[in-house]
């Protein structure tokens, strides 16, 4: 977040539902912020019971977002908790494939807690560049505790730049698009 | 790290606008008062076309096309639906809302407002429970190429400067006579 005062312009895309602190944090620098709003279809994923027609595809919602400016910066926060790993591939091929080289990507994940929410954390930035986690709801859904090598399996785009254990029993990652993926994929 | 706080969650029942806007939403309003009031389009309305004006302007109807307001206020209440790109100094938006926005100025919105689209503006302001879509751009730099870009399009589109590109047309007018008037003036005159 620290990068964001350069006087550049960046585009990040948020996975989550537009948020008034989010959009009040970012107003203050040169950017485009892309409001991708996953939630519902990440939580019709999870509640999918195998009922007529296709299992409804989080990533997709994203893939049918209009592409223009490629993202600088994305912010999944909570997200990747309630993907399946076969949707968080798809997931972060997806970022890759619509965000720069050298793009970081801002992930969280339950490390310690064995039930998490039924809907994903709700977070906001503060202006000393923390994130302060507004509500989780109950926690009535088993944790998906993916651990370090999982998603980096899933990520084969990206490195981990950072990881850092939260007291808050959550997991930071920041990950950084390798290299350019042809938008084809 | 991390701070938690017992807050609400993001779409929480509606119900957080100010009592200001619910008064001017309710209220009878005169379609057009004089010089620095806001015209309506009432509820039963829908405008298909160009809207361009030179005062501030409140939707409850139903428009489609294209609205300009450089130098004004535009307001979507509670019931009105826009499928339109729409170019205003300030924008306040608590209906639906699809289309390219760009504001000089500000845009501001409610919780009631869904929202399907992009927005440029120097100040965009979001309340809890807003639904929103799309992107929001707060590039200075961005807003005025847009803004340039507006005007080079509106210019090549409008050389007699009459703003008359395409023809607003009128459907489905039941309504009382503020509304009414409001409706003919918008779309009759199209210059508010």
């Amino acid at each position: 977040m620290e990068s964001l005062a350069e006087d550049r312009r960046w585009v990040i895309l948020d996975l989550g539902m537009a948020r008034p602190q989010t959009i009040d944090f970012l107003s203050r620098f040169r950017c485009r912020v892309d409001i991708a709003d996953l939630e519902d279809a990440v939580i019709a994923s999870l509640d999918w019971q195998g009922e007529s027609g296709a299992a409804p595809d989080p990533v997709e919602s994203l893939r049918s977002m209009p592409r223009s400016e490629p993202a600088d910066v994305v912010l999944t926060w909570d997200y990747l908790n309630y993907l399946s790993r076969q949707q968080i591939t798809g997931l972060m091929t997806a970022i890759a494939t619509r965000s720069r080289p050298g793009a970081f990507v801002h992930a969280l994940t339950g490390y310690s807690r064995s039930v998490m929410s039924r809907r994903p954390g709700l977070f906001a930035p503060l202006d000393e560049g923390r994130l302060i986690e507004l509500s989780t709801g109950t926690p009535d859904r088993s944790a998906t505790r993916y651990s370090t090598e999982d998603l980096d399996r899933c990520s084969p785009d990206f490195t981990i730049e950072r990881i850092r254990l939260l007291t808050s029993g959550m997991q930071e990652y920041l990950f950084r698009l390798r290299q350019p993926v042809e938008a084809s994929r | 790290m991390f701070d938690k706080k017992d807050a609400s969650r993001g779409r929480p029942a509606q119900g957080k606008s100010s009592s200001a806007a619910d008064r001017a939403s309710t209220a009878t309003t005169p379609a057009r008062a004089g010089p620095g009031s806001t015209a309506v389009i009432g509820r039963s309305i829908k405008i298909d076309g160009t809207l361009s004006g030179d005062e501030d302007l409140r939707i409850e109807g139903y428009v489609s096309g294209t609205i300009r307001l450089p130098n004004h206020c535009l307001t979507i209440g509670k019931e009105g639906r826009v499928k339109a790109d729409v170019y205003t100094k300030s924008m306040m938006i608590e209906g639906e809302v699809s289309g390219d926005l760009i504001s000089s100025e500000s845009v501001s919105i409610r919780t009631t407002a869904k929202i399907s689209g992009n927005i440029l503006a120097a100040r965009v302001s979001l309340e809890e429970g807003a639904h929103f879509k799309g992107s929001i751009d707060m590039d200075p730099k961005s807003i005025e190429r847009a803004l340039v870009k507006r005007e080079v399009k509106r210019v090549a589109s409008d050389p007699g400067g009459s703003e008359r590109a395409k023809p607003a047309t009128l459907t489905n007018v039941k309504s009382t006579p503020t509304e009414t008037g409001a409706a003919q003036q918008a779309a009759g005159d199209k210059k508010l």
